[in-house]
């Protein structure tokens, strides 16, 4: 069920993957995964499983200690510096601490991958302005990020993390602390951009997530990755199979 | 409205301008551009010197063959010619010589007329004889070797003193020149090093915000340029703020100079291209500060993963 030998696999793919932190063991080993286009997973495993590390072999701030990894279509081992960078362009990733830029306006923290792109300024404008308001935090555009509560630096988070329409978008338990009125709409945003082609991984713990989207589940378990479809976990049924 | 506008002018992600570095580089870079304007007006106006002493040193020179002693009369013109013949035959052999012509009877009457009257008699007085001496163009003589060679081929030749003693200046000039050039390599090293040192603190410093970049996708030359742009201003400043204190010292400097009699040093005029130089200085500095801090940030983040 995990694979088929014809599947093309132009997102992210990892053959005998392994993570360890220096000279530490591994946490996680002999990881295979294949994430097609336009796929949407959710990602689960206890706290120090390997959630945010495996994520951030996905985002590239890390290389695998061991194995082969591509990333659309790249061997990541043999990718120069620039090259990541480019690559790292096409993939929005909300961190699971956010990672803002403390002492800039949410709206240049929303702005930041635009600007790195090198678009123009009424452009960013433009866009920028409208996903705040999206994410209702056009009141506080130009507030310090410091100066924000954590649901909206989550929110800024987030909108940063898709304002260049990614191609694969990874959050780090992204609903975490917004408050559960705007959790839905956020989760809203996510299902609109995959029916958009954009790949989705999203680590959770929320099980109200897991069942209400039925989404299949990449969970990690003893240092190993295991693929489970939604029907096969809860014993829903149904026809929500993707 | 325009309120808005203006916070959302393109703002750079790194908080450089609080930096602590940035006064210290301004401070060290105004006080190295000082040091070079000083140094590099020495130089100039060495060189302008050494151009005008060459100009009359190069080219050609007299020597001069001493009258013998001895009190037979023919015998001491005898022993004369016999002394400037070996001199000319030397220095017709010298590579650094194109045409030697002794001065002539008539040509000596005429150098010598003006203290001693018409229809002297030379033959009968011993007047020293004159040997005019052209170089190859290009050549280079060291005087006080041919005086020492000189003395050799005949005790009775000798070189015209004040040339001999220009040439002692050209060199102790030629040694100053050196010392400068050498102060300004120095200057120069130790400011790249500050920036290049300071870049790195900053760098790390900043290594969440570098973090955040990179993994938006920022490639080094994004935050490269940043801190090329940063650190080139503050060379400018820092180099303008230089170039102010030193040219009221290079004046004080040239009138100390001017004081000396002698008008050696008055020949020591600075170009209008030297000023020029001199104030191109703050764009030099700012361009050094920015290539240093340019390829200190490219070469440091290439070791980050
Ligand atoms: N930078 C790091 N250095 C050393 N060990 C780390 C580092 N990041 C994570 N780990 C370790 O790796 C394991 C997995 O952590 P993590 O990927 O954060 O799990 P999760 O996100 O599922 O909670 C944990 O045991 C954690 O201590
Ligand atoms: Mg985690």
């Amino acid at each position: 069920m995990t694979e088929t030998k014809d599947n093309i696999c132009p997102i992210i793919e990892m053959h005998n993957v392994g993570i360890r932190y220096g000279q530490g063991p591994e946490i996680l080993s002999d990881i295979k995964l294949c994430l097609k286009k336009g796929s949407f997973h959710f990602l689960t495993g206890r706290s120090g499983a390997g959630k945010t590390s495996l994520l951030s072999l996905m985002y590239l701030a890390q290389k695998p200690s061991r194995g082969v990894m591509g990333v659309f279509g790249k061997n990541i081992n043999f990718a120069n510096r620039d090259s990541l960078s480019l690559l790292r362009r096409k993939i929005g990733v909300v961190f699971q601490d956010f990672r803002l830029l403390e002492h800039m306006s949410a709206f240049d923290n929303v702005a930041l991958p635009l600007r790195i792109c090198g678009m123009n300024d009424k452009e960013v404008k433009k866009r920028v302005t409208e996903l705040l308001a999206w994410v209702e935090l056009d009141k506080s555009m130009y507030a310090k990020a410091s100066t924000l509560s954590g649901g909206e630096k989550q929110r800024i988070a987030i909108a940063r993390a898709v304002i260049n329409r990614p191609e694969l978008l990874l959050a780090d338990e992204p609903t975490g602390n917004v408050d559960n009125d705007i959790a839905p709409k956020l989760m809203k945003l996510f299902v609109e951009l995959n029916k958009l082609g954009t790949t989705v991984v999203i680590a959770t713990h929320s099980e109200k997530l897991i069942t209400d989207f039925m989404y299949p589940r990449l969970h990690l378990q003893n240092r190993s990755l295991r693929v489970y479809p939604p029907a096969k976990v809860f014993g829903l049924g149904g026809g929500n199979e993707r | 409205m325009r309120d808005n506008e203006s916070k959302v002018q393109r703002k750079h992600e790194l908080p450089l301008e609080g930096d602590s570095t940035g006064v210290f580089l301004k401070v060290m870079i105004s006080i190295a551009v000082f040091i070079f304007a000083l140094t590099l007006a020495g130089v100039l106006s060495i060189n302008s010197m050494l151009q005008n002493w060459n100009n009359s040193i190069l080219g050609s020179f007299t020597v001069q063959i001493i009258p013998s002693t001895e009190s037979n009369h023919a015998k001491a013109v005898a022993e004369t010619i016999e002394n400037q013949n070996k001199t000319i035959e030397f220095l017709k052999k010298h590579e650094a010589v194109d045409v030697v012509t002794p001065l002539n009877d008539a040509q000596l009457q005429k150098l010598i007329k003006p203290w001693l009257g018409d229809g002297v008699d030379l033959a009968k007085l011993p007047i020293p004889r004159l040997i005019d001496v052209k170089l190859k163009p290009d050549a280079e003589l060291n005087y006080r070797k041919l005086a020492e060679q000189l003395a050799e081929v005949s005790p009775a030749a000798s070189l015209d003193n004040h040339k001999l003693w220009l040439n002692k200046l050209i060199h102790f000039a030629d040694g100053l020149k050196m010392v400068a050039m050498t102060i300004l390599i120095l200057v120069l090293l130790v400011n790249s090093g500050a920036i290049f040192y300071s870049t790195q603190t900053s760098l790390g410093l900043h290594k969440y915000i570098i973090e955040i970049l990179h993994l938006m996708g920022a490639k080094d030359t994004y935050i490269a340029q940043q801190y090329a742009r940063r650190t080139g201003w503050i060379g400018l400043i820092g180099g303008v703020i230089g170039i102010v204190l030193a040219i009221p010292a290079i004046f004080l400097l040239g009138n100390l100079a001017s004081e000396i009699e002698g008008g050696i040093i008055s020949e020591a005029n600075l170009s209008v291209m030297a000023w020029g130089i001199i104030f191109s200085l703050p764009l030099f500095a700012g361009a050094v500060a920015m290539l240093t801090a340019y390829y200190t940030v490219k070469r440091t983040l290439e070791k980050m993963i």
